[in-house]
């Protein structure tokens, strides 16, 4: 790869990554990237290259199903995260995750966001309402929500609700934050709202970002990762992707020759 | 004749066989509401509730110990089954979701739900009754307990199936180990649900004579005691009915009322909680 990441700027390393779905399903083969400290991955591809598999293999997601597999290593801040020894609830502590779907949970938008909190011991009134405030208005959510921090989640909009789930993640202050095609099931201005929200996040915590969407990836990601049939084609930063990608598999999709 | 007309007239007899067939199942539910009504309400008085039966041929006494008996018999059946309902659902449809043994589970309630309830009478009769000796309101609660059981158990798995994957996914990305998972997200968004399948359950059961037949039995006298033979309402209504005293008959009639009422209650409560919830 031409362009190095400085060491200490490095958030997770991927190295020889090997990932067995149901233990013979060879989803994806020999990935090797590095996801620098705040800023914002990419990563794309057609349907079923496994760019969703390789973002789940973070917080060890695929460890919920029996039989999944891995193999090689995944270094998150010097220390890997497949060895068997990994505490799975300590790691999706500092790796939070927003799903294609809103996924609100059955309770008010204050208990939503108290959740990880109080998974966490935090069981203090005040302090609980303080951290509820900071990350909603930390997911730009506060104002739309403030007068309503005691109805069910339910009520708010579908990208309101996808604010809400993002300001649940980050109320426990994650490391990195992984978001699984964010804005598919979202309209335009919501989605607008949520790629915004992503570059204020991006001076905390590192993110990377699953999307089928090609302009997206162009707009928000600072490095993009071209994804095919389970194999990393092209990894590089965002710009070189679009305008001067170096394979030829890469070229063509950018360009909408397929996919 | 256009197509239109013959389509008119087809749609018109459809309509009056189905108001027609709608109207003669609601006349008899009326029909027999009503007559419960009238005659129950004549019957009531304050010695119902108050008073144990007097001997048989003399006027007077009440139903106290059946009052009692049912409620005693009917709490306990909950306490039994409502605990082994949720969580058996609740393995079928989080810790063993999708294998054959779950299916296997699933399949057998779903038949459970339909037996007879006086095979499920005399098999606790063989069961409880018999190595005891004598008849017991234990057994009568465990008699209904197996009732509520496959209800409770079903109901739940259908609920707790209903709360999408993802949402579970999302609290397991929160770093939530499973039992917490369940506890505090799943049950929350299946709980209406869940209480809805518990009080109908209740009122299923409330209304079952025959199992109480071969288990309880029935007592003329007051008793707490759920080692000897318990009065019911449901099996006191069958034998004051059966009985030669007119004071039994307007006894049984006013029992009917009752229950009739409870259960109508607990159902209308079943209802108005989806209703509240899902508005």
């Amino acid at each position: 790869m031409e362009v190095q990441l400085v060491a200490d700027r490095i958030e997770l390393e991927v190295k020889g990554l090997d990932f067995y779905y149901s233990g013979n399903i060879h989803a994806l083969k020999n990935i090797n990237l590095s996801i620098a400290k705040n800023n914002v991955t990419a990563l794309i591809g057609p349907s079923g290259c496994g760019k969703t598999t390789l973002l789940r293999c973070f917080n060890r997601m695929h460890d919920l199903y029996p039989k999944n597999r891995y193999e090689g290593e995944i270094s998150f801040n010097g220390v890997n995260t497949l060895a068997p020894e990994t505490d799975h609830i300590k790691l999706r502590s500092r790796i939070g995750m927003v799903f294609q779907k809103p996924t609100p949970f059955p309770m008010t938008i204050f208990d939503n966001i108290a959740y990880g909190l109080k998974l966490r011991g935090i069981k203090k009134r005040s302090e609980l309402a303080e951290r509820v405030e900071k990350a909603l208005t930390h997911a730009a959510l506060w104002d739309e929500a403030k007068d309503k921090l005691h109805a069910s989640a339910y009520d708010l909009s579908g990208g309101q609700q996808q604010r809400l789930v993002i300001a649940r993640a980050l109320a426990v202050e994650p490391e990195v934050l992984l978001f699984d095609e964010p804005t598919s099931a979202l309209d335009p201005i919501s989605t607008a709202k949520i790629e915004d929200l992503v570059g204020i996040l991006k001076k905390e915590i590192t993110i990377i970002i699953v999307t089928h969407n090609m302009q997206q990836a162009a707009r928000i990601s600072d490095w993009t990762g071209f994804m095919m049939l389970g194999e990393l084609i092209e990894f590089d930063r965002t710009d070189k992707i679009f305008t001067a990608p170096s394979e030829k598999l890469t070229e063509d999709y950018v360009t909408g020759r397929f996919g | 004749m256009t197509r239109e007309q013959q389509r008119k007239i087809e749609g018109g007899i459809a309509l009056t066989f189905s108001t027609l067939a709608a109207l003669l199942g609601l006349f008899w539910l009326v029909f027999i509401l009503g007559d419960v009504l009238v005659h129950g309400i004549k019957a009531l008085n304050p010695s119902l509730f108050l008073n144990d039966p007097s001997p048989p041929g003399t006027e007077g006494g009440g139903l106290r110990n059946a009052f009692i008996g049912q409620m005693l018999i009917t709490l306990c059946a909950t306490l039994i089954g409502v605990p082994v309902g949720v969580l058996g659902g609740t393995f079928l449809a989080e810790y063993a979701r999708g294998t054959k043994i779950a299916r296997v589970i699933s399949v057998l309630a779903d038949i459970m739900v339909s037996v007879p309830s006086i095979v499920i009478g005399t098999f606790i009769y063989a069961a409880l009754v018999i190595p005891i000796g004598h008849f017991n309101g234990w057994a009568g609660a465990v008699a209904l307990s197996v009732i509520m059981i496959p209800v409770v158990l079903r109901t739940t798995e259908d609920m707790l199936s209903l709360v999408s994957w993802t949402v579970r996914e999302a609290a397991f990305a929160l770093g939530a180990p499973y039992y917490k998972v369940i506890t505090q997200v799943v049950y929350r968004g299946a709980a209406t649900g869940i209480l809805t399948g518990i009080l109908l359950s209740i009122a299923r059961v409330a209304g079952e004579t025959a199992p109480l037949l071969f288990t309880s039995f029935n007592n003329s006298f007051f008793s707490w005691d759920m080692n000897r033979p318990m009065a019911s309402l449901t099996v006191t209504i069958f034998q004051y009915a059966m009985g030669p005293y007119d004071d039994w008959h307007k006894q049984a009639w006013a029992a009917a009322f009752v229950i009739t009422i409870f259960i109508l209650m607990l159902t209308i409560l079943g209802r108005l909680i989806i209703k509240w919830r899902y508005s």
